[in-house]
């Protein structure tokens, strides 16, 4: 309870602070999200998260309303074999990126509900919302 | 008077070796035939068990669906969000790049699902396309799908239990095919384009 009160403490804190010029608490950079539909049943989020919070933060649920559901998730490739396997949490300990790549930790967003144009993701801590990206969608895999 | 010519003797002699050595360098480098540097070729050339799947439209496929043509094949399902189409998309533009550089002949993508409970012809076709024309995709019972998968050492399990959505554990390697229907070649990931474009034409050539 102690820590969700300090968590929730240190987001306000760090809301306040948005029009400070230090700028947000966690920062999302380098946005790719494949576009729905085209074939395929699922897409992929690829970005770079930034704890500049001052304390360490961890993503529990991602939501969007373009899609039904969308999971954390990492790739692991190990003797040719790759193994897809769920993140639940997603710990950031504060002044550290975690970046979602290739072949390794990514989106997985699942349903796509029609054909949006953009994409909004939203990062909760349990029901604390700590990130909101809104990107636009890339074409193609490439 | 006579040291200085044996100095000067010595001095032509050294640049006329040298010279004779760098010949023989770039002669080397010329005449050497170029080799895959990522592939790994199997002269052998295993061929392809027999099996019988179905293809994006829906047609039975047996292995001779695999004779007169290079094939590039790879294992994977179009529920994979990450690492399927992340290779589909290099397969892909390693194609169109050989397509540009005027190579001939072209090698057929092929995609065959460890996931056939779920990829149907009809969503095979969907995402083949989205790799490019004339690829091919092929699905159907899981006893004919290990038939191939065995024969060829490709790895695949279902992941994950219950009614929710799963993911399927399979090997990464990217297999190439040759007209007769034979294993011929391999590639290991991680997977580049420039890789499959060397190696390609020269497996192709018989190199």
């Amino acid at each position: 309870m102690m820590r969700r009160l300090l968590l929730l403490f240190t987001l306000v804190t760090a809301a306040a602070g948005c029009d400070s010029p230090e700028g947000p608490p966690v920062v999302a950079d380098n946005v790719v999200v494949t576009a729905p539909g085209a074939g395929m049943p699922m897409a992929a989020g690829y970005l770079e998260i930034t704890n500049h919070s001052g304390t360490d933060i961890r993503i529990t649920r991602v939501s969007s309303p373009a899609y039904a559901a969308v999971e954390m998730h990492e790739t692991i490739v190990e003797d040719g074999i790759a193994r897809m396997r769920a993140i639940p949490v997603l710990e950031i300990a504060a002044g550290e990126t975690v970046t979602f790549e290739r072949g390794g930790r990514h989106l997985m967003l699942m349903d796509p509900a029609g054909t949006p144009e953009t994409i909004t993701l939203n990062f909760y801590s349990d029901d604390v919302l700590l990130l909101t990206v809104s990107a636009e969608f890339t074409a193609t895999m490439d | 008077m006579q040291a200085r010519n044996v100095i000067a003797g010595l001095v032509l002699g050294t640049a006329v070796a040298a010279g004779f050595m760098l010949a023989l360098r770039n002669a080397g480098e010329a005449t050497a035939p170029a080799a895959p540097v990522a592939a790994t070729i199997l002269p052998a050339g295993n061929e392809l068990p027999d099996f019988a799947l179905l293809d994006q439209d829906g047609a039975a496929v047996d292995r001779t669906a695999f004779e007169g043509q290079w094939d590039v094949v790879f294992f994977g399902f179009t529920n994979c969000p990450d690492i399927c189409p992340a290779t589909m998309t290099v397969l892909g533009q390693a194609k169109r790049e050989l397509e540009a550089q005027g190579a001939d002949p072209l090698p057929r993508l092929v995609l065959v699902s460890v996931d056939p409970e779920r990829d149907t012809p009809e969503a095979m076709a969907r995402y083949i396309a989205y790799f490019g024309d004339g690829n091919l995709g092929l699905t159907g019972e899981l006893e004919e799908l290990s038939k191939l998968t065995d024969a060829l050492g490709i790895f695949f399990q279902k992941a994950g239990t219950g009614d929710g959505p799963y993911g399927v554990d399979h090997s990464t390697v990217v297999l190439v095919i040759d007209p007769q229907a034979r294993l011929k070649a391999l590639f290991t990931a991680p997977h580049e384009v420039a890789n499959f474009v060397h190696d390609l034409p020269l497996i192709m050539a018989g190199k």
